[in-house]
């Protein structure tokens, strides 16, 4: 990089950003605290940090997540529920985990278990799957949402009420259905859609109302937007900050976490990271500048654990470190892995792994390297912050396709109108498009255009970077109980993308997913999980990849020395996970 | 006429809009239906998702469930009496049983 231009680009835009250390006694607490984030970015760290700062101080306060792969667990060591238990370490805190995953199964099974029996087995199966897509986890995982939200007892017996939410597409829209959902239930003029299964909608009507006014309301919520002071996690704030904002949602306040506070121009690596942090922030949505910022230093020591999270907002402790530090040596690196995915003549390849973890990157580089080795190569991107190196690919004679979930959603759209226009008056289109607006449309809408992807790889290799975990498998979901549903309306008009979809998913000689993480405790655990769900799905995975490694750079620098030391036992971890097929990939200034 | 019924299969929604592919009879029947509803007719759409129970009451309905399962949904019933099954009714259907002119002009 020439640094020349940088510091004319730093210095010549360079907007004052007034930066206070984050505190506790000087952010404005409400009731209600919301923590949003790109996933990575460590928005559990900072609820807990609170949470646990808040209640040593002698508050009572309640903790829930309502992210699809709690970390609370991981924090507490204790098994969660929905509820909410008591944490014995920490006095006065209550954590509750809301899985929506399981919310939706609990669901399921109260509305057929009094049936089972009753009517034939073809019906309950239709039931269940019915009852198995994404609208039946979101709706059952709101409710218990509103509930914690409006439930008065809470209000009263605890002083602060902390989410930590999920990553910031599934937060966007569960915080986006109330709105959604107010205006659905006073306008419908037909059964419910989406939320014809909520039984007794009718009676839960003002609960969710409440819940929106509470969550607009600056007296009671503020909503802390958390990111990493990088260009991507920055962009994914300002971008949900201003959804959040059009929903009403104005008192904001921005947390950077990980802050390298001082360059040490002695060590190459120390004084990149700090100026690519700096360039980050000089280049951040005038938008966001308008709230109160916060920041909280860059921490060497693990956050996985009650005492670490104590010391997070005010002390740094460095590993011991042997005078000889030396980086990671005879690994697998991104070269092992694109040698292996050639020899193999794989031809689907996903990058998966949690938002932030670098999948863009990963799958830009293993483009790369196939198209390198000589295969034809085509790579898709469905990530909406969209920094592919698109130059560099195009020169590689790559092919390259964004999947963009509002443009797909708008072509399906169309589609439906067209074939409804030749037998529909206007005033019927109208009821069409109320269904249109529903949630599972979108999600309708993306898959398709995922299969139409897929189906390139008749000619070439894909490599398919998706959107971060959540999202991905909701998608995954999507594609299975699709799978079903075109089982069961064969012969009808079904593009046959669509139908050759999961069999080419589940095929391992035709199909790789790689596992991006990082070495640290949250995506790990995350991974893990996403390990588990493939399985389940019956898809194959072989390779991890581990990015952003600061344990294979030479450094001097003795804080950036403990912090690659303290990588080491999430490296080894992810050895295991992976049966010994892991590749590694250095900090890099990108 | 007093009564049309009509039991759905499990659907997300009752254009079937939310499903894997667009079914433009699916489309056609939920509109007519909604026009019919405004007009003041009781026509009444049950999801078995929602409203399993009246799957179990309905002697009727529950006879053809039990006998062939869930391929013999949708099933209509008017005044009680089964009309149409495995598919949904036509508008000419529609159009005997309610007395209302349906051949309205299409959209462009």
């Amino acid at each position: 990089m020439d640094w020349s231009q940088f510091r004319f680009h730093s210095f010549g835009i360079n907007k004052f950003i007034d930066m206070k250390k984050f505190n506790l006694a000087d952010i404005g607490l409400t009731k209600y605290l919301f923590f949003t984030g790109k996933g990575g970015v460590g928005k559990t760290s900072i609820a807990c940090a609170t949470a646990v700062g808040l209640a040593d101080q002698g508050k009572k306060i309640l903790l829930i997540s309502t992210d699809p792969a709690s970390n609370l667990q991981d924090v507490f060591k204790q098994t969660l529920n929905d509820k909410g238990l008591t944490i014995q370490e920490v006095p006065g805190l209550t954590v509750a985990n809301i899985d929506p995953e399981q919310a939706a199964a609990e669901y399921r099974e109260s509305v057929i278990a009094p049936f089972k029996g009753k009517l034939p087995v073809s019906v309950i199966e239709n039931m269940e799957e019915q009852l198995s897509g994404s609208c039946t986890v979101e709706i059952s995982a709101f409710n218990k949402f509103a509930d914690f939200i409006t439930d008065k007892k809470e209000s009263e017996e605890y002083d602060y009420i902390i989410f930590d939410t999920a990553p910031t597409g599934h937060t966007l829209r569960m915080l986006q259905l109330p709105s959604a959902w107010s205006t659905f239930i006073s306008k419908s003029t037909h059964g419910a859609s989406c939320l014809g299964q909520l039984s007794g909608l009718e009676q839960r009507k003002n609960i969710y109302k409440q819940a929106v006014q509470t969550l607009s309301d600056p007296q009671k919520t503020n909503l802390i937007l958390v990111s990493r002071p990088e260009s991507s996690p920055l962009k994914e704030a300002a971008r949900s900050s201003h959804e959040l904002q059009l929903l009403g949602i104005k008192n904001q306040t921005l947390i950077i976490n990980a802050f390298l506070e001082h360059a040490d121009d002695s060590d190459t690596i120390t004084k990149q990271l700090h100026e690519r942090q700096q360039k980050a922030l000089s280049e951040m949505s005038e938008e966001l500048s308008v709230y109160p910022i916060y920041k909280i230093p860059m921490r060497s020591y693990n956050l996985s654990n009650i005492a670490n999270i104590r010391k997070m907002f005010n002390e740094d402790i460095l590993a011991n470190i042997e005078d000889n530090y030396q980086p990671l040596d005879y690994v697998n690196t991104e070269k092992e892995l694109i040698d292996d995915l050639y020899k193999s003549g794989k031809r689907v390849i996903f990058t998966m792994g949690k938002g932030g973890v670098g999948k863009t990157t990963v799958a830009t580089q293993i483009a790369l390297g196939l198209a390198k080795r000589g295969a034809k190569v085509h790579l898709t991107t469905t990530d909406p912050a969209n920094h592919l190196n698109y130059n560099l690919v195009i020169k590689a004679g790559i092919t390259v396709s964004r999947i963009d979930e509002i443009k797909e959603l708008e072509k399906y759209k169309n589609e439906v109108r067209s074939k409804a226009a030749s037998t529909m008056s206007a005033e019927d289109m109208e009821y069409i498009e109320e269904d249109l607006r529903s949630p599972c449309t979108q999600e309708i809408a993306v898959f398709r255009a995922f299969a139409q992807i897929v189906e390139k790889a008749d000619n070439e290799v894909v490599v398919i970077d998706t959107a971060p975990t959540g999202h991905t498998l909701l998608l995954l979901d999507a594609t299975e109980s699709y799978h079903k549903e075109v089982e069961r309306t064969q012969g009808e008009d079904i593009p046959d993308a669509v139908r050759n979809l999961l069999p080419r998913l589940r095929n391992p000689e035709e199909t790789e997913v790689v596992i991006v993480t990082l070495p640290e405790p949250t995506p790990v655990f995350e991974a893990e999980r996403l390990q588990q769900d493939l399985k389940r799905a019956g898809i194959q995975n072989k390779w991890w990849v581990v990015n952003a490694c600061f344990s294979l750079v030479d450094t001097k620098n003795p804080f950036l020395q403990s912090k690659a030391k303290s990588e080491l036992m999430w490296i080894d971890k992810i050895n295991k996970l992976s049966n010994n097929n892991i590749a590694l990939i250095k900090w890099a200034d990108l | 006429m007093n009564k049309i019924e009509i039991f759905d299969p499990t659907m997300c929604c009752s254009t079937g809009l939310c499903g894997p592919n667009v079914n433009p009879d699916l489309m056609r029947f939920a509109a007519v239906v909604e026009m019919l509803k405004r007009k003041g007719f009781e026509i009444e759409r049950h999801n078995l998702r929602d409203v399993p129970e009246l799957y179990v009451e309905n002697n009727v309905v529950n006879k053809l469930l039990q006998e062939y399962g869930v391929k013999v949904l949708p099933i209509t019933l008017v005044d009680g009496k089964l009309k149409v099954s495995k598919t949904y009714p036509t508008n000419k259907q529609l159009s005997e049983w309610t007395g209302v002119n349906l051949d309205f002009i299409p959209l462009e």
